[in-house]
């Protein structure tokens, strides 16, 4: 068990100004068996009154709705948890085993899939750990080629991606190898940005594995959304109206 | 009554089918990425269902919507049916029209259903099929609303002459419905605007239920309320919006983000019970081709009763048993493609060349869980008039029901008939017409 504050805030700006601003925010880490939130606010500038469900990923949303002009938009989320990785959360649901949009395997992906199969009869932890591996060998972590709209072929076809594409085609392969999975948007140590990472279904419960950094995960990882892939988990989300050409983001995130 | 007997008195069709174009009445269909607006041809001879089938039609329908309503709330829900090994979990998971971002919310009511079109036909030996559910946005039933109006104006003797049960009904049963699902606030219609193919419907149906039709620019959502811009800048609560647009546009923030005619937290609003959708967004999962094999044993699995409306015989090719009987039959087999609606992706057996049937054979074997496979029903022909005579045409019939308080069927109905004498397809978006429905009052 560990103690951890965290701190995330994101900035959004736009060149001209904007109006009728409809945003859901999944940035609230929910309270769960491996975590224990212990405090936790939510600053959004300019004001915006804002309600709070919880979606049916179990996700806590944020939805909001600014009608006047403004130019920027920035949420801050601050807190600290007892994170215990050695808890399990036990959230099932069926969709986790089937294909979702972003991890949908090409011809490609079912190749490699079938060319690597290895022990099928291994528990859901080693084969998670196997593929993982096999991924750390293959794919190089490279920031700036691939985006959020990146799917798991696309990225496994470049052989380069960040933290979502390992995540995803991570997911691609357990489903495939009949194991239930999902893909976690969090905070971890020694990044300044979110992070994601992947849940295995052991039958019993929820484990852990970080396939960007090919390691079990650890306290040091504390789960703010999830879902069938990167689509169910955006930490923020937004319409708006307005002239702007550009709008520039800018998110900082913190684990001490 | 003798056809000819009532060609007489509808007198000409053309004067009919003149008001429907002075009216408006039109079919908007996408052909090669182009839309055009046709006119949805009326053929004068009505269809007429006798009192004592109605009957047991109304009774069918009413307990397959029922069965329908179960099994959707089951689904986002315990899932039941498939614990209990009823329906296997692929066919749930992967069909497109289930909806994971819908698991857990409960509509007012339990109801997802509201306004269900079931189509029927009914075979020479006069028994009726189901032959599909559409449970997401069924539209056609202005049709032959407008149409029973203007045949009353045109032909006003053959309602006296005839025991015609009045259909005028539909607009105050469909307001009950709505204002049953109302959460608080006003009635809407949510359109996609004028070049969706059933617009004409969408405005007759806001101003005879005395709702507002609305396009998604006039509307938001504010603490998790629907709201509806008014002209002077204020705003006004909407407590129940019957959406005629496909699900995964309806809200951004929740499905797909390039859509451009939702409503952004449109889904918090109404997983927060401030409003009503009509009808529930994920509804697909139960209308799938592939769930429809399904239903008579939901009917046994939620109600515990025989069904008493059959479905037409259906193969599965995901069951081993079904897959050899496909294989063994296929040229004389009806073979449509789950994923797909509107008359699209249906194959007959018998109209494939040897190479065609030997590539199909193959798809089917690739992918078993893409198709299903129908006997041909040999439909009852129905009358109708072309260049003035009259000839036989294959025709099914779209029943409405409704699902409010109790669940309704309205004695009434969307009668399309092919016009191709080869086809069996009927559908208004491959060129079909449609006739009035009478049901008879004894």
């Amino acid at each position: 068990m560990k103690r951890v504050n965290f701190c995330f805030s994101t900035k959004l700006t736009f060149d001209d100004y904007v109006h009728d601003h409809s945003f859901a925010l999944r940035i609230i880490p929910p309270q769960a068996e491996s975590q224990n939130i212990l405090s936790c606010s939510l600053n959004i500038t300019p004001y915006a009154s804002v309600r709070q469900t919880v979606d049916a990923f179990g996700n806590n949303v944020t939805a909001g709705y600014l009608k006047d002009d403004h130019r920027f938009l920035d949420f801050e989320l601050k807190g600290s948890a007892e994170v215990d990785c050695t808890k399990y959360r036990t959230d099932y649901m069926p969709c986790y085993l089937y294909p979702s949009e972003y991890t949908i395997p090409d011809e490609a992906l079912k190749e490699f899939y079938r060319d690597h199969q290895g022990d099928c009869n291994a528990t859901a932890r080693d084969r998670a750990a196997y593929f993982s591996e096999l991924l750390s060998q293959i794919i190089v972590y490279q920031k700036g080629v691939t985006d959020t709209a990146t799917t798991a072929a696309q990225a496994f076809a470049l052989k380069m991606g960040v933290c979502q594409d390992f995540s995803h085609i991570l997911i691609a392969l357990l489903r495939m190898d009949g194991i239930a999975c999902r893909y976690i948007a969090g905070l971890a140590f020694c990044d300044g940005e979110t992070h994601s990472w992947v849940e295995y279904w052991t039958g019993e419960h929820w484990e852990g594995i970080d396939p960007a950094n090919n390691c079990p995960v650890s306290d040091d990882y504390l789960v703010i959304s999830q879902g069938r892939d990167f689509r169910d988990c955006a930490i923020d989300r937004g319409v708006m109206y307005g002239n702007y050409s550009r709008q520039l983001q800018l998110v900082r995130s913190v684990l001490s | 009554m003798t056809q000819n007997q009532f060609t007489k008195a509808v007198g000409n069709a053309g004067e009919i089918n003149d008001l429907l174009r002075r009216y408006g009445v039109k079919f908007g269909i996408y052909k090669n990425g182009v839309f055009n607006e046709q006119f949805f041809p009326f053929d004068p001879i009505p269809r007429v269902i006798t009192a004592r089938d109605f009957a047991r039609i109304e009774k069918g329908l009413i307990q397959r919507v029922d069965a329908l309503n179960a099994f959707l709330y089951d689904i986002y829900h315990d899932k039941n049916i498939v614990k209990d090994g009823i329906v296997p979990d692929d066919f749930i998971y992967i069909s497109k029209g289930y909806l994971a971002q819908c698991e857990g919310i409960t509509p007012k009511n339990r109801i997802y259903s509201h306004i269900s079109g079931i189509d029927l036909v009914q075979a020479k030996d006069g028994e009726w099929f189901i032959l599909e559910d559409n449970l997401r946005i069924p539209s056609g039933a202005s049709y032959p609303l407008i149409a029973r109006e203007l045949t009353r104006i045109a032909a006003p003797q053959a309602f006296e002459e005839n025991a015609v049960v009045d259909n005028r009904d539909y607009a105050q049963m469909l307001k009950e419905t709505m204002e049953y699902a109302n959460c608080g606030g006003i009635r809407a219609i949510l359109t996609p605007g004028r070049y969706n193919a059933a617009y004409f419907e969408h405005s007759y149906l806001a101003e005879h239920t005395d709702s507002v039709l609305v396009q998604n620019d006039e509307l938001f959502v504010e603490d998790n309320i629907l709201y509806h811009r008014t002209y002077s800048g204020g705003k006004t609560r909407i407590g129940v919006l019957y959406r005629r647009i496909a699900d995964e546009y309806l809200d951004p923030l929740t499905f797909l983000p390039e859509s451009l005619i939702g409503i952004p937290n449109l889904m918090e609003a109404y997983r927060s019970g401030n409003v009503g959708i009509i009808n529930a967004p994920g509804n697909g999962v139960a209308d799938d081709k592939g769930i429809y094999y399904f239903v008579p044993k939901m009917i046994r699995y939620y109600l515990s009763e025989e069904p008493i409306l059959k479905n037409a015989p259906t193969y599965l090719p995901f069951y081993e048993e079904d897959m050899k009987y496909v294989m063994d039959n296929l040229e004389r087999l009806v073979i449509k493609d789950v994923a797909e609606a509107g008359g699209y992706g249906v194959v007959f057996g018998s109209e494939l060349s040897k190479e065609r049937l030997e590539e199909f054979r193959n798809t089917i074997i690739a992918e078993p869980r893409r198709f299903i496979a129908q006997e041909v029903i040999d439909f009852l022909d129905l009358p109708i008039i072309d260049n003035g005579e009259t000839v036989m045409r294959k025709a099914d019939l779209r029943a409405f029901v409704l699902s409010g308080k109790t669940t309704k069927v309205w004695a009434s109905g969307l009668t399309r008939f092919s016009r191709n004498p080869d086809s069996f397809v009927v559908n208004s978006s491959q060129g079909g017409g449609f006739k009035d429905t009478w049901v008879l009052s004894r």
